[in-house]
């Protein structure tokens, strides 16, 4: 039977826990979970947008380095090792969700050397600045396309760094900063056509409640 | 007087984000409200996303009891030892937990211990069906009251022992084989829990560790009984 409880491990340094996870010690690669869910958790999170699926993911990623734990010699951080599996099992997610097998260049949209300008840059339009709230924002990151959105994620929301980025996605360092950038103008877009959505339903409104009064 | 264009701009706007801030760049930004607009809104974004990170929390602990539960079925993870045996004997390839605690023996010796331990507890599992009666007689002649468990086991072992003895050598050559082992066993879980008093695990061993000796005791018992 499981033991659900916490094993008290006290405050065991992550490379003492990593050889004895590489063992099979149980309260090692517990102390390996306790240490990393919490971004883990919230990467998949802020990727699926629901926290059933995201508790998913996140229990497959974890599978996933332990299955494979033995073979991690260290080369790369261990977060990033261990973020590259889970942005490696939220994306095979979100393709087989798509229902193609696409490569993460396809997971990104064509960008405006190769297709076309994209709509307004700079033009007069409504301002964002002080509109902007966690609840637009993050259906807006729900609506970008995957590989802009792990690297907004990984980068806006949880603070790596885009050498970082580049190992965990298996890019180059100059492929982050350009879908980091395409993903903050998209995201731009997208709230802004939202905005536009909310004056069009706001005059709306208000002209039905001036015509009910006449 | 702005020295690029708003669609030259655009080349700039990455490594403005990134804090690679040209004259022309800067000028042009003085210059454009279209263009500085567009900086506000990214820089709103990337400040609004960045603050998520401070309300992120932890998985449900019903992440961790699934994954657990799959790592065991899948026979990736061992039972943790308590921490007072030697951390760094785990460099060492083990047999499993039980092997932990017999860390001199030879493989050989500690499979038969191994064994025989299992086959202690097996056959006190799947004792006569009159077992509970037998275990009320037993715990009523240990006299158990708030004195320590080790102490009432100790007595028990004397009483059982001599009824084992004075009936037949051969299992009591084995059941005292066995009882070895287990006193062996709980020597180790009470050195760990008087070391980490606080330690789950260790507790839960030297508990079960107990059961085992009361069930290996209660078997003693019974064979002396049926025999006489």
């Amino acid at each position: 039977m499981a033991r659900t409880r916490r094993i008290d491990t006290g405050e065991l340094p992550e490379a003492e826990a990593i050889r004895l996870a590489q063992q099979g010690d149980a309260a090692a690669f517990e102390r390996l979970y306790r240490l990393h869910n919490r971004r883990v958790y919230s990467l998949c999170l802020r990727m699926v947008g629901n926290t059933a699926e995201a508790e998913d993911l996140t229990q497959e990623a974890f599978l996933q380095l332990f299955r494979k734990i033995a073979t991690f010699r260290g080369e790369s951080a261990f977060s990033t090792w261990l973020h590259r599996l889970a942005v490696n099992v939220v994306l095979m997610k979100l393709r087989k969700k798509s229902g193609n097998e696409s490569s993460l260049e396809e997971l990104t949209e064509p960008d405006e050397e190769s297709g076309g300008p994209r709509r307004d840059f700079g033009g007069p339009d409504l301002r964002l600045s002080g509109s902007i709230d966690r609840v637009n924002l993050q259906r807006a990151v729900e609506q970008l396309p995957p590989g802009y959105k792990s690297v907004f994620v990984l980068h806006d929301v949880q603070g790596y760094e885009h050498n970082e980025i580049a190992e965990i996605m298996a890019c180059s360092i100059g492929n982050s900063k350009s879908q980091l950038h395409k993903a903050r103008m998209r995201l731009r877009e997208l709230l802004h056509e939202a905005l536009r959505a909310q004056a069009r339903e706001d005059r709306k409104a208000a002209s039905a409640e001036t015509g009910g009064k006449d | 007087m702005a020295t690029i264009t708003c669609r030259e701009f655009r080349s700039y706007l990455a490594p403005w984000m990134e804090g690679e801030r040209s004259e022309d760049a800067q000028a042009h930004v003085r210059a454009c409200p279209n263009c500085s607009s567009v900086i506000r809104d990214l820089e709103a974004i990337h400040t609004e996303a960045r603050s998520w990170s401070a309300s992120e929390q932890d998985a449900p602990e019903r992440v961790w009891t699934a994954l657990r539960t799959q790592l065991e079925q899948e026979g990736l993870i061992r039972d943790t030892i308590p921490a007072s045996v030697d951390r760094a004997q785990a460099a060492a390839p083990r047999t499993g937990w039980f092997a932990g605690l017999f860390p001199r023996l030879p493989r050989p010796v500690l499979a038969g211990a191994y064994l025989a331990a299992l086959v202690a507890v097996a056959f006190a599992l799947s004792g006569p069906v009159n077992r509970r009666v037998n275990e009320a007689r037993w715990l009523k002649g240990t006299q158990i009251s708030t004195s320590p468990l080790s102490a009432q086991l100790n007595f028990a072992e004397q009483n059982s022992s001599s009824y084992v003895t004075r009936s037949n050598s051969v299992v009591s050559a084995s059941l005292h084989q066995n009882l070895a082992i287990v006193d062996n066993y709980i020597a180790l879980c009470e050195k760990s829990v008087s070391e980490e008093p606080q330690n789950e695990v260790a507790r839960d061993y030297l508990y079960e560790a107990y059961q085992q000796k009361a069930d290996l005791l209660t078997q003693m018992t019974e064979r002396g009984e049926n025999v006489q």
